[in-house]
């Protein structure tokens, strides 16, 4: 059977972590792609070839099945041959600079999992809940004390959730700035303005040379960390990730270091992005504030929804364990499918108007947060934090309105709003 | 004491909650739905996972 090939000038700007700094072309991109090529291959000088996975129902349909569709054999996100053999190099062997439950097959997947899966179940978080009410009231209260414009990206959506799973872990106030600078170089390695000083972005093996830079730096900080919690264990994720056990032995280190990774940097950035992008659409639509404040009941769908219209994480990669006929399409052992997440939270057969924000859409079928056995273990927290901040600023914010240009990461990985600047008005407590 | 009216069952894979009182009415599922009289192939909703890997709460 041949294989549909896309023209390499239509999906080239896909592997470009500039093109990602432009919604409005990712989305035309992935448009025309969903009606052209909805499940067709891109050979790409540089990379190996992929399949483009558009759709929505075959996203779902690959990320049910763990067993068929790999995580650890290859690189888990889009990598050049050039960067896929750096990482090989730096590793010992391993496609993958970190080894987090992203990376990991079953069963060690479910087994790493395990260390950590009961604190973020939402019985487990309730008892979070005030914590969580005094971060958002603190935070809001510090936007009303501005002078009625701030960069509601860089002063609120990125330090919220950053403070709030720093503390969970067991990392010092003092620290979190750095967390947050660490997790810019990983997930925005190509963007000028949050990349690694000195980063050469032209670079093809740039990426990995960053990532193995942020793994070393979170391997010092959190050797200490592992340290402490293992001579003086307290009540943090920090004590069960140093303490955990997988099959009855101690972690293997690059996973242990792995873990914290994920947490110390997925565990915000991705709900960052998504309040961030909310904040935007906000301001661009004032009659939807009207209609917030009107009906507070609609905030969690608010919030559903702006998970869906975000879609921070672009893209990963799964490789086929054995031959697949997926979309009528014969997919062969060992290829490597490209799983646009981007694309199918906007697929025209699963969303009515997709390109429309709509809090009333229910059911909210995305699946921004993934799906199958590797969906997201902090959603919970995530959906929490965001209902939260809302409920508290949506009564007190009169008006607002974006104050300049909100602009885009360049990240063909994790992606949201850099800057959102805006010019409000809110009431006191 | 868990009750026939209060039985909440949790998916194993993303600790989704299935309350029975609550039902799904945004996937036709109304409130009151025991969750053994939901279809043999309903799967969570937020992950795929099938309805045989939920797990009873507890109170």
């Amino acid at each position: 059977m041949t294989r549909p090939l896309i023209p390499t000038e239509l999906i080239a700007p896909a592997f470009n972590p500039a093109t990602f700094g432009k919604r409005g072309e990712v989305h035309e991109l992935f448009r025309r792609l969903r009606r052209d090529y909805p499940l067709a291959v891109a050979e790409v000088p540089g990379f190996d070839p992929h399949w483009i996975v558009t759709k929505h129902a075959d996203l779902r349909e690959i990320t049910r099945q763990d067993k068929l569709f790999l995580n650890s054999v290859r690189s888990k996100t889009l990598a050049s041959q050039v960067a896929e053999q750096l990482m090989r190099d730096y590793s010992g062997g391993s496609p993958h600079i970190f080894r987090t439950l992203v990376h990991m097959d079953e069963p060690e997947h479910a087994a790493y999992r395990q260390v950590t899966q009961a604190e973020f179940m939402p019985q487990s978080l309730e008892k979070l809940d005030g914590q969580i009410r005094a971060a958002a009231r603190r935070h809001i209260e510090r936007m009303a004390s501005m002078d009625g414009t701030c960069d509601f990206a860089t002063d609120i959506a990125f330090v919220y959730p950053l403070e709030i799973i720093l503390d969970i872990i067991g990392v010092p106030a003092q620290d979190h700035a750095r967390m947050l600078q660490l997790t810019q170089w990983l997930f925005s390695y190509a963007d000028p303005d949050l990349c690694r000083p000195g980063a050469n972005t032209t670079d093809p093996a740039e990426i990995i040379k960053t990532w193995d830079i942020v793994y070393r730096e979170f391997k010092e900080y959190y050797s200490g960390v592992i340290q402490d919690r293992r001579t003086c264990p307290r009540a943090d994720i920090a004590t069960l990730i140093a303490n955990g056990k997988v099959n009855g032995c101690s972690m293997e280190e690059r996973a242990m270091i792995s873990y914290f990774v994920i947490a110390s940097t997925a565990g915000h950035d991705t709900t960052a992005a998504t309040t961030a992008s909310a904040m935007w659409v906000l301001a661009e639509q004032p009659e939807l504030l009207a209609r917030l404040k009107a009906k507070p009941d609609l905030i969690p769908g608010f919030v559903e929804e702006s998970i869906r219209w975000a879609t921070p994480v672009q893209q990963f990669v799964r490789s086929a364990a054995e031959d697949y006929t997926l979309h009528g399409q014969r997919i062969a052992q060992g290829d490597l499918l490209y799983l646009s997440y981007v694309s199918a939270n906007r697929d025209e057969e699963v969303f009515d108007d997709p390109y429309t924000f709509m809090p009333e859409r229910s059911p909210n079928k995305h699946i921004a947060l993934g799906y199958g056995g590797h969906v997201c273990l902090g959603q919970h927290l995530a959906r929490r934090e965001m209902r939260m901040l809302w409920e508290e600023l949506i009564p007190r914010l009169g008006s607002v309105e974006m104050a300049g240009e909100g602009r885009m990461s360049e990240s063909e990985f994790v992606c949201g709003p850099k800057s959102v600047p805006i010019r409000y008005r809110m009431s006191k407590a | 004491m868990i009750t026939a009216a209060s039985r909440r069952w949790q998916c194993q894979t993303c600790s989704d909650i299935y309350d029975e009182a609550r039902g799904l009415p945004e996937y036709g599922i109304a409130p009151g739905t025991r969750f053994e009289d939901l279809p043999d192939d309903w799967v969570c909703p937020l992950c795929g996972t099938s309805k045989s890997d939920f797990a009873l709460l507890a109170g």
